[in-house]
């Protein structure tokens, strides 16, 4: 597993005054970049409006190509033009078996992470498509406010969990951008909302973007944002919606080639589009020859079991923040999929209120990410967001159950402490695997870290006690230590998950730490052997001084020699050396040590007694 | 589980008198107040110790706050001030016990069947259950009655495992 080492209180942001800031809102179909002009934010235009679709082609040339002129090239090179790639950000191909089928794309990869397969055999990560996508809005950004970029705040789905984070921040990274933070859709479009409005209340946040699902519930009072709860399904969206549309109407859609799967999916989201206005659209499509009338009910029915899925995120998200739907102010309509009819119904009905959309829901969490980048550069200070952990995190207990740490929804930064014990006899390392997600065993919840704390002292099972401490700052980045309690020694190592490492990069890291921990155990093991030294040291000394009579001369010159070179030992780090030499002292000094005993015993037989005899001795 | 930073005094922390009576409202205000102070979005572009600092008070605040607003926590802190601690293997009075157990079966049996109407019956059961040994927390901490508060809160836990099986067992369909 992939992990990284952190320096406590490491944070992004660098010192700055009035910086060149933006907020990112990357999208799975469409992204944008927005900033604070005079208090209030604005999106950044630019060729075709503001908002560039999120299609990065690759041409044979070694050329690249994002947005509008992107999307151009989909249907004659699919293969070469990728779309969506948010769905694969921070996945592994385990996680995409249920998509895979309907995506056009020539996938390569394994269960951590996967590539995808473009022009001139070319493989490219979702991580590097996205930075590709980053890129252009920097440009874009760059142009518009007339020099660098310093920093800026992503927004991620408030359900991605710390994979799908780390690598949307890698991507940042590798765009050249100072991520300030990453901040959930939802969050950054309620404080759009809120400062818009001047608003008071509890509200609730549904966002239907291309291709994730986010449900949040926020109060709002005086500028404070807290987030109550939040859920969703960080894999279901409008893109889901085009394929349920392909898949209805083109039996067997997802066996065909990908050109015909990629024209019947594009057909499917212009009838879904052209349905928001209009009531009913024909779906045409040359291979196959398909031409059918759609009306909004075949819409609603086709839909119907996507938007069943929200709805029950839903509810569970009013449950965790032991609220009814009655006790919320508004709904507050977020994400391109929330302009269909279809879904504003349902929302409506589901939460027996009529959603607000005032604001485009295509650019609010822009909007909201540009004011948390001007809080995060100290330009306003009247916002203040308290956001939460959106999945809980926990350990691998034995037996592959898993202990939760840190329960979902609760505010970060926070943390949690926990005691473990040994669970098997002279166990003297402790493996440590950190995971995240509700379900009870660790083979369903994403894996985040494994470590192993060494140096446990031998001893029976249950004895050995090790102390786990999570940590979570306000980029929700977990830190996870590990002490053991027994001998009061504490060997600890911080952790962080990241994804978008290279395997010689983690292995090096893995390295260090275990050397780390040898470090500890070596540390550990001199402390243990100094006591000692300097017990073995202050006994000869006073034996020495209190019977002179049975000290022979070259038995003393060797003690003494034997005592210095011992201390030399001491003022150096190595526990076997002080060992050795706390060794050669009792050769030394055996002869005297033998006739002090043969004075006891005979004092014992004379009616000394033993005790006071020992207690010359200096025992 | 004990939190690391608000190891010292949660009510302390927020400027309240700590007591099981708890006026969320006031909670509520008093925690965003410090928060807004607080919070390390505060000190972003400050130097690393002051980062430090903040960060750690605020996770105090938040560790504090969560900690009060959620009465069996609210609860258990209370009691381990007053000397009274709850291990992790404590056992339920004898009749409680009796009726758990019967009802666990109850649940195990409409779970097999698949009858949802009736885990949802039985929920509601527990879910009365649990609004009775919370409703009477209150009055209980007024009397300084720490062996019945104790025995409440065990009850509490095995009320709570019971409604985390109905919520999976509805979560099923």
């Amino acid at each position: 597993m992939l992990m990284q080492i952190a320096e406590p209180g490491e944070s992004k942001v660098k010192e700055a005054c009035k910086a060149r800031v933006v907020g990112i809102d990357l999208g799975t179909t469409n992204s944008l970049v927005a900033h604070v002009a005079d208090a209030t934010p604005e999106v950044i235009g630019g060729e075709g409006g503001p908002l560039v679709p999120s299609v990065v082609h690759y041409a044979a040339d070694g050329g690249v190509i994002v947005g509008r002129p992107a999307q151009a090239r989909a249907l004659d090179a699919p293969r070469d033009t990728l779309a969506s790639v948010k769905r694969l950000i921070g996945r592994g191909a385990k996680d995409l078996a249920g998509i895979r089928a309907m995506l056009p794309y020539e996938l390569d990869g394994d269960d951590r992470s996967i590539k995808l397969k473009v022009a001139g055999d070319r493989l490219v990560s979702p991580v590097e498509v996205s930075a590709e996508i980053l890129r252009e809005l920097k440009t874009r950004a760059e142009a518009a406010l007339g020099g660098p970029i310093e920093g800026a705040v992503i927004t991620v789905p408030a359900y991605f969990d710390d994979a799908q984070r780390q690598a949307t921040r890698d991507a940042g990274r590798l765009a050249g951008l100072e991520v300030l933070r990453l901040v959930a859709e939802p969050t950054a479009a309620a404080v759009a909302y809120g400062l818009d409005r001047g608003s008071t209340g509890t509200y609730a946040v549904f966002d239907l973007g291309g291709g994730t699902f986010d449900i949040s519930i926020l109060k709002l009072v005086d500028g404070v944002f807290e987030v109550k709860a939040t859920g969703g399904d960080s894999a279901l969206g409008g893109d889901d919606l085009d394929r349920a549309i392909a898949a209805a109407l083109v039996p067997g859609v997802a066996s065909l080639e990908r050109r015909v799967i990629g024209a019947a999916v594009a057909e499917a989201r212009r009838v879904k589009e052209a349905l928001t206005e209009g009531s009913e659209a024909v779906f045409r499509l040359a291979e196959p020859t398909v031409e059918l009338r759609v009306t909004r009910d075949d819409l609603v029915r086709i839909a119907q079991p996507l938007l069943e899925r929200t709805g029950k995120a839903c509810r569970r998200v009013l449950k965790d923040a032991e609220l009814t739907r009655e006790a919320l102010d508004g709904v507050i309509l977020v994400g391109g999929s929330t302009r269909s009819p279809v879904v504003r119904d349902y929302v409506a009905q589901l939460f027996d209120k009529q959603p607000l959309s005032d604001l485009d829901p295509e650019q609010v969490v822009a909007l909201g990410a540009a004011v948390q980048a001007d809080v995060l550069a100290g330009g306003r200070q009247d916002v203040t967001l308290l956001d939460v952990v959106p999945l809980s995190l926990g350990v691998e207990m034995m037996g592959g159950v898993v202990e939760k740490l840190i329960h979902r929804n609760t505010t970060i930064p926070t943390g949690a402490t926990q005691t473990f014990t040994t669970y098997a006899d002279n166990q003297t390392g402790f493996d440590i695997h950190v995971l995240q997600g509700e379900r009870e065993t660790a083979d369903t919840c994403r894996s985040l870290a494994r470590f192993t704390l060494r140096g446990v002292p031998p001893m029976i099972a249950g004895m050995g006690r090790v102390e786990i401490t999570f940590l979570i700052d306000a980029d929700g980045l977990l830190r996870v230590m590990a002490k053991e309690l027994t001998t009061g020694q504490e060997a600890s190592i911080e952790v962080k998950p990241s994804y978008g490492l290279s395997d010689e990069e983690v292995e090096q890291m893995l390295i260090d730490s275990f050397e780390h921990a040898e470090d500890d155990l070596a540390r550990r093991n001199f402390a243990i052997e100094r006591v000692e030294a300097e017990r073995i040291l202050a006994a000869t000394r006073n034996a020495f001084a209190s019977d002179p009579a049975l000290l022979e001369d070259d038995v003393r010159a060797a003690g003494e020699a034997a005592m210095t070179a011992l201390e030399a030992a001491m003022a150096g780090g190595d526990y076997l050396a002080v060992r050795s030499k706390i060794e050669a002292l009792d050769v030394a000094t055996k002869p005297f040590a033998q006739r002090r005993m043969n004075r006891a015993v005979a004092a014992q037989l004379h009616g000394v007694s033993l005790d006071d005899a020992a207690r010359k001795v200096g025992a | 589980m004990a939190n690391p930073s608000s190891s010292s005094d949660p009510f302390g922390l927020l400027g309240l008198a700590p007591g099981f009576d708890v006026d969320l409202a006031a909670l509520e205000r008093a925690f965003f107040e410090r928060s807004k102070a607080a919070h390390p979005d505060r000190v972003a572009g400050s130097t690393a110790a002051e980062r430090i600092a903040a960060l750690s008070q605020s996770r105090a605040l938040n560790d504090a706050y969560q900690l009060i607003k959620k009465p069996i926590p609210r609860a258990e802190y209370l009691l381990v001030q007053a000397g009274v601690t709850i291990g992790d293997n404590e056992r339920l009075d004898p009749t409680f016990l009796m009726e758990i157990l019967e009802l666990r079966e109850e649940l195990a049996g409409a779970r097999a069947a698949g009858d949802t109407a009736q885990v949802a019956k039985l929920q509601a059961v527990m879910q009365a259950r649990r609004g009775e040994a919370l409703g009477a927390l209150g009055p209980l901490f007024g009397a300084n009655d720490f062996a019945a508060i104790k025995e409440r809160l065990i009850l509490l836990r095995y009320i709570n495992r019971y409604l985390e099986e109905c919520d999976a067992a509805l979560d099923e369909d």
